[in-house]
């Protein structure tokens, strides 16, 4: 299953939480201008270097396709960052 | 019903031993049957799903810096299945740059069968680092 929701928690020095909550979904259909782009420029990309695209394709639908369950804490004294994909 | 169970019952019932004899004898069978084979056991255990990092340094003050990372190990597999897509040109300035700071591994001999076999055996893997005030930890759950 693709990511759904990304949500991105902050604690700066000052100790307030700022909480960013992304669903994947929307964010892709709104970007997906810029996502259509970036596929281009990749297949240019492939073609210029020798690589397959569909094998360049698969490969970053499985990476996309493994993601949820991700998560990253790091607290470094009073800042605190976390990153979680569902 | 195995071997030398069958056996005592055939001397049973030709007459060659007692009934309680047959009994002794198919209880100290059963006692000297290991429990559980050893590759069953493992076999029964829950695949790990994610590699988790934990570093905890206390050196940098009081109040320590926490790092925990948890990965599916599904996406480790997915990353390594894109290494098969470097571009040859790029595989041979790496494999240089990995020459030159004294790491001779030729990366195109690494075929993604056997990363992925490495992915596999990954859950095995138990990293516990404790150097003063910090810590380092990475296993599979």
């Amino acid at each position: 299953m693709i990511p759904q929701l990304v949500t991105l928690r902050y604690r700066g020095p000052g100790g307030r939480w700022l909480r960013l909550y992304l669903p994947v979904l929307p964010a892709a259909v709104l970007l997906s201008p810029l996502l259509i782009l970036a596929v281009l420029a990749g297949l240019i990309a492939c073609v210029t270097f020798g690589i397959s695209p569909t094998s360049e394709l698969r490969g970053a639908g499985h990476l996309l396709w493994a993601l949820p369950g991700t998560r990253v804490e790091i607290e470094d004294g009073q800042t605190t960052l976390l990153v979680s994909v569902r | 019903m195995n071997e030398q169970r069958r056996q005592v019952l055939q001397m049973l019932a030709e007459g060659k031993i007692t009934a309680d004899e047959a009994d002794r004898l198919i209880e100290a069978l059963e006692r000297d049957q290991p429990e559980l084979p050893p590759a069953t056991a493992t076999r029964q255990k829950p695949r790990p799903k994610y590699l988790r990092v934990v570093v905890l340094d206390s050196s940098s003050g009081p109040e320590p810096t926490r790092v925990n990372i948890r990965v599916p190990l599904q996406l480790l597999r997915a990353g390594v299945q894109l290494t098969s897509l470097i571009p040859p040109q790029a595989l041979t300035r790496v494999n240089a740059e990995l020459d030159k700071s004294g790491v001779p591994i030729d990366l195109a001999e690494l075929k993604p069968q056997q990363l992925e076999e490495l992915v596999d055996q990954l859950h095995e893997v138990t990293v516990d680092i404790e150097d003063g005030d910090a810590k380092v930890q990475v296993f599979c759950e």
